[in-house]
């Protein structure tokens, strides 16, 4: 009989997990501008993985007699570039390349930019410090900033990915911090304060997780964006270095020959403007699913 | 005589600002023993809240605010502590119950688990032990089907119930003494009742003592035996309850009592208001801080400062800051 009892309970409880977990993805997936977002991203990000497959030849191959050939369904689906290397192979492994160092910067931007955030909401003597420092980072273009460090730096993609985080981190920190302020001054917090929990336990285990949703809508802004500076920096030559395939890269080596091939311009241009489109759109639809506001 | 638990000396608390430090508290004496239910009555802005914060020294002492005088707890004085030392004593020994349960409690995570955590934090249980002990807490404090209402989180429930899970989390540690500051002020009447019994019964079951800050008279009347008046910073009367609703000896707190709406008089009158309203901390008379709102007062009232003496004649440990009262004039 007990034991009935408590598997009945167990049962229901399950359920209700369930029905809370179904209701958040229904939400979501309610939200068109998510769901076209998403859709966007997930089909660059499948093209990407599936490179090897959908691409048998490598995207550094080349067979000097196809240079620039124009793109057709038997031959170069997206044509040839100047050296005879498949464009389509080079798009996607691009693809890869470009939302590396994307997801790399928009996950360390988040994670730093928080870090700042957090400390400088809670603790007044680091908000000016920190804040004030941010303040300069973001009074210079970003892609300046970006130019300048990567001349300072070496050519490579770990370099690539930390300049573009210096950039980004202002942004996140920004609004981490304005979001905390909020959230520091709550009930909430001051009753975690009167049951001792220490300052490191309330940043972490209560404002962070409350402030987790605007650093999130930012961070996925961070993303799109720095897939474009990488372009931009590849396509001024301080980005990935060449030969490997980026969509900047691609554009660069297009830029030369823009007369006769079109194709080497349009498609790393059409994959960089889909990705950062989708992007732009899912942040939005992501800050309409989690702020209550909006419903 | 029971054992003082709380014992409050000379308590100032003088807050930082723009026009320089503002007394908030101004020497408050007062004390708590062991299991017992102590009520701290005044009106908005006398600084109750002040007080408990002050108790529990949530404000910054850097930037915030300067405490002087002594917090004894039990024979600790809880402001010469360390920052560490005191995050010890906040939470295990001394809890707090506030106002509004719905922005006291994080919305992001279930109840069950801001239970869990003050298990965690103060008594070091792990994962599933400190889940049952939590589960047994909101039995404890009346909730129905408390392996359900572990993963509700806050918005899921009645006001009723928020407050419940407010003094679970602050029970979960077994404290000596519990701070409630207006804990039903947000409620309706009859759920009103429903916590304060609840806060009385665990009060005699646990013998652990309550300071409950209300501006609430009547529950102050059915709930505490013994009571602090305070007044612009300051306590104006103490007494044993009966003593204060039957004899009080301070105009203020005739006003307050007065100020009761009745429906057992023979006429209808109009319902008494104390004239004017509480002064700026930055502009507080000289003299009795009353005396400017005060139908006894007289010209000696304006010029000196009145202590907290024993009342004359009165019961003892009656207690009041009024010169008339001192002087065995009475104030009727």
């Amino acid at each position: 009989m007990e034991k009935q009892s408590r598997q009945d309970r167990r049962a229901l409880e399950k359920r209700l997990r369930r029905e809370q977990r179904a209701r958040m993805t229904r939400k979501f997936l309610h939200n068109k501008l998510a769901m076209l977002g998403s859709l966007m991203i997930l089909t660059v990000v499948l093209l990407a993985l599936l490179a090897p497959v959908l691409a048998p030849q490598g995207p550094l191959e080349n067979s000097v007699y196809d240079r620039l050939t124009p793109p057709s369904l038997d031959g170069y689906l997206f044509g040839s570039d100047n050296l005879g290397r498949s464009v389509f192979a080079r798009v996607l492994y691009g693809a890869r390349l470009s939302l590396t160092i994307g997801a790399s910067v928009g996950l360390l931007s988040m994670v730093l930019g928080m870090v700042l955030g957090l400390y400088a909401s809670y603790y007044r003597f680091l908000d000016n410090l920190i804040m004030r420092v941010c303040d300069g980072l973001s009074a210079i273009p970003s892609t300046l900033l970006a130019i300048a460090l990567m001349a300072s730096l070496d050519r490579n993609i770990l370099n690539l990915i930390i300049s573009l985080t210096v950039v980004s981190v202002p942004r996140v920190a920004r609004v981490a911090r304005s979001a905390a302020v909020v959230v520091r001054e709550q009930t909430y917090i001051e009753a975690m304060r009167s049951a001792g929990a220490s300052s490191t336990r309330i940043i972490w285990g209560h404002i962070a997780p409350n402030i987790l949703s605007p650093v999130l809508v930012q961070s996925s802004y961070i993303f799109a964006n720095a897939i474009i500076t990488e372009a931009a920096l590849s396509f001024l030559g301080v980005g990935v270095p060449l030969p490997e395939p980026s969509w900047g890269n691609i554009l660069y080596e297009g830029k030369a020959v823009i007369h006769k091939a079109w194709w080497m311009i349009v498609y790393p241009g059409l994959f960089t403007a889909v990705t950062v489109l989708g992007l732009n759109i899912f942040g939005d639809g992501l800050r309409d699913v989690l702020d209550p506001h909006t419903n | 005589m029971a054992k003082n638990i709380l014992e409050v000396q000379n308590l100032v608390t003088r807050f930082k600002t723009e026009q320089g430090l503002m007394k908030a508290l101004d020497g408050v004496s007062f004390h708590v023993e062991e299991g017992e239910l102590v009520g701290l009555v005044g009106e908005s802005g006398c600084g109750k809240s002040v007080m408990s914060q002050s108790i529990m020294r949530l404000y910054d002492e850097k930037t915030q605010a300067r405490y002087e005088g002594k917090v004894l707890f039990n024979g600790r004085d809880l402001l010469t502590l360390d920052e560490k030392e005191m995050q010890r004593v906040r939470g295990q020994e001394i809890t707090m119950v506030f106002q509004d349960a719905l922005s006291a409690l994080d919305p992001v995570f279930p109840v069950g688990s801001q239970i869990a955590e003050a298990l965690r934090i103060h008594q070091g249980l792990k994962g599933k032990e400190a889940r049952e002990q939590a589960e047994e807490m909101l039995r404890l404090v009346g909730i129905p089907s408390p392996g359900e209402r572990m993963r509700s989180y806050p918005h899921e429930l009645s006001g009723g119930m928020r407050q419940r899970v407010m003094i679970a989390i602050a029970l979960c540690c077994h404290p000596k003494l519990l701070i409630a500051d207006e804990p039903t002020t947000a409620l309706d009447v009859t759920i009103q009742a429903q916590i304060m019994e609840l806060i009385v019964r665990l009060n005699k079951q646990l013998n652990m003592g309550v300071l409950l800050i209300t501006h609430d008279l009547a529950v102050i009347a059915e709930t505490c035996t013994r009571v602090a008046v305070m007044y612009l910073g300051q306590i104006v009367e103490e007494a044993d309850v009966k003593t204060l609703f039957r004899r009080p000896a301070h105009p203020y707190t005739r006003g307050l009592l007065r100020s009761i709406p009745r429906l057992d008089g023979d006429k209808r009158e109009r319902l008494f208001v104390i004239g004017g309203t509480v002064p700026l901390l930055s502009q507080i008379p000289q003299g009795c801080r009353f005396a400017p709102r005060c139908p006894y007062a007289c010209e000696d009232c304006g010029r000196r400062e009145p202590e907290l003496l024993p009342v004359p004649g009165g019961e003892k440990d009656h207690l009041a800051r009024c010169h008339k009262a001192a002087d065995g004039q009475g104030v009727s």
